[in-house]
């Protein structure tokens, strides 16, 4: 395989359920030592940390109004729209819209970005993830492995 | 954005402001050709961090108030670990205090090259946000983002993470880093350096709307050095008090348009924190090469122009990756890297000066050392009364403009202050009333 490929875990394992993207993460990084994983904090920080990338797969929690657990792929490819973003541009972070938006503008995006999402239910302070999350962490994790595994097959 | 337009009476509507943080909306209501009222609506719910931390152990508020903020949580650290280690009577030694203000110098690097690069400069092009701004200008942005970069990696060899530093205890820190784990960031911080004098001389060339206002300046000041996370109180009016005095003249109020409190002085005087004060207050504590940037961009030793607030912060970006070098060629391990701060019954104030401006608590503990009561005095909340006086003025000596270009110029007006309204309650949308 000659793909680069990032795996991103996105949230905060201190906000409860928004610890689910790091754990992800963590998971596919035990199992396919040749990706990166990273967790990221803040989404900005994803300009960098994907820049080279073939695939960059961004896996976060998600809150959608789906029961909690629940996993959702949404595959960007090399330009679609990445959506539109949840709220005005604040000093305190861009969401991933956005960031895509600008890591095309500036040149730095990969050239395929596929999101995967688990429904949250418990944001508040604290660690650990509720059960209904928990257990949706191994299919995440199983699904971001099938989409490496697809990606490098067709590269 | 609503717009009603008799002739110079009208209403100007912005229903949502962009590039600050929280939730609120302005209204400009103007009757024959006078600007009559001119309220900030802050609706971003109250979030009760005072009352919840009544109860807690003396050791818990540096980690339970680097909450209410994500970019600037080691304000909140430090003013907490200053003011508990007041009511108990514990100084930390110099090596420690160093080391706090090297984390800091992280958090300015991050927020102002996020504010400068990100938030603000998108104004002068009269882009929407950064991602039109690098369409424009891409190396700018680069840069900004280069800059913040640099910040966060220092968040993170210091205070253990980029956001939300979880190795900040009262007394000092969990653990010290090495001078080798410092000393890799004097290349990126060098580069740094350079990218911010870069960026002094690129927002020093913005058009800038003409205004000068006599401010009530309110800031830190340190004999030694420019004021970061410790010295006293002190206005551009004589005022010297330390972070207890500050804290007893201060009054907020409640406003029935706002979840913030309304902070002034003596319960009566607005006054402004922040760049602007610092700045005008500190300009003899800044480096030779940030005094040779600052007047490079045209800036006296004190600037009255709020929309020149960018250029200050660039100027402070300098100084602040300046600083961080300074403090790593010295730096000494501390060892211990926490002095031991047993509870104890007292009452203990801190101040320190976030990026936005100045933050002090205050907390009373009994004699378990558990916190009986708590107060907290944001920027955003000292600020808003400026803020308001800022949008009066610039509206009224702008009312020739279009209601769409005079709602851009609020919000650009209210962007000046990086405001951080999420803070202070407790989005803004700009009403703008012609009548």
């Amino acid at each position: 395989m000659s793909m680069d490929v990032l795996v991103a875990g996105l949230g905060n394992e201190y906000r409860s359920d928004d610890g689910a993207g790091p754990a992800v993460a963590a998971y596919v990084s035990e199992r396919m030592s040749r990706v990166v994983s990273k967790v990221i904090s803040e989404p900005l920080d994803l300009i960098g940390a994907w820049d080279d990338a073939d695939l960059a797969v961004v896996v976060d929690a998600t809150r959608s109004g789906s029961p909690p657990g629940a996993v959702q792929l949404v595959d960007l490819g090399a330009g679609e729209d990445a959506g539109s973003s949840a709220g005005p541009m604040s000093s305190h972070g861009m969401d991933l819209p956005r960031v895509l938006r600008l890591a095309r503008a500036m040149g730095h995006a990969p050239r395929r970005v596929v999101v995967v999402g688990i429904e949250g239910e418990n944001f508040a302070d604290g660690v650990g993830l509720s059960p209904a999350v928990a257990l949706a962490v191994s299919e995440a994790s199983e699904l971001v492995l099938q989409v490496i595994d697809e990606a490098s097959s067709c590269a | 954005m609503t717009h009603q337009r008799p002739a110079d009476s009208r209403t100007v509507h912005v229903e949502g402001l962009a590039r600050v943080e929280g939730e609120g909306s302005l209204l400009v209501e103007v009757r024959d050709g006078t600007v009559e009222t001119v309220e900030l609506e802050i609706f971003e719910p109250p979030r009760f961090f005072e009352a919840f931390l009544r109860g807690r152990r003396h050791t818990e508020p540096p980690d339970i108030t680097a909450r209410i903020c994500g970019i600037c949580p080691v304000a909140y650290q430090t003013s907490a670990c200053l003011a508990i280690e007041d009511a108990c009577g514990v100084s930390v030694t110099d090596q420690i205090a160093a080391l706090r203000r090297l984390l800091y110098c992280g958090e300015w690097i991050q927020s102002h090259a996020l504010h400068v690069h990100f938030l603000h400069a998108p104004d002068f092009f009269g882009c929407q946000d950064a991602v039109e701004l690098a369409g424009l200008d891409l190396p700018a942005v680069q840069r900004g983002l280069e800059i913040k970069k640099v910040g966060n990696q220092l968040m993170e060899v210091v205070g253990g993470r980029a956001i939300h530093p979880v190795n900040v205890r009262v007394g000092g820190f969990y653990r010290a880093p090495s001078r080798e784990e410092l000393g890799a960031l004097v290349d990126p911080l060098r580069r740094a350096l350079d990218a911010a004098l870069t960026s002094v001389q690129w927002v020093a060339g913005f058009e800038f709307p003409e205004i000068e206002i006599d401010y009530r300046f309110v800031s830190l000041r340190h004999p030694d050095y420019y004021a970061i996370e410790s010295g006293r109180i002190v206005s551009s009016e004589g005022l010297d008090v330390d972070a207890k005095g500050i804290s007893d003249l201060v009054v907020e109020d409640h406003v029935a348009r706002s979840n913030a409190l309304h902070a002034r002085l003596g319960g009566q005087d607005m006054y402004l924190t922040g760049p602007l004060s610092r700045y005008a207050l500190n300009y003899g504590q800044l480096s030779p090469l940030a005094h040779e940037a600052a007047a490079a961009a045209g800036l006296g030793a004190v600037c009255n122009n709020p929309f020149k607030s960018i250029t200050v912060r660039a100027v402070e970006l300098v100084y602040a990756c300046e600083e961080a070098l300074r403090i790593i060629e010295a730096y000494e391990p501390p060892d211990p890297p926490a002095v031991a701060v047993p509870g104890r019954a007292g009452v203990g104030h801190g101040a320190s000066e976030a990026p936005r401006g100045l933050l002090f608590h205050r907390y009373e503990l009994d004699d378990d050392g558990l916190i009986r009561s708590a107060r907290i005095v944001p920027p955003t909340s000292q600020n808003l009364l400026c803020m308001e006086d800022d949008l009066r003025r610039v509206a009224q000596a702008n009312l020739s403009l279009p209601d769409e270009e005079l709602g851009w110029l609020c919000e650009q007006t209210v962007r000046n202050y990086d405001p951080c309204i999420s803070c202070a309650t407790h989005f803004l949308d700009v009403t703008v009333e012609r009548r």
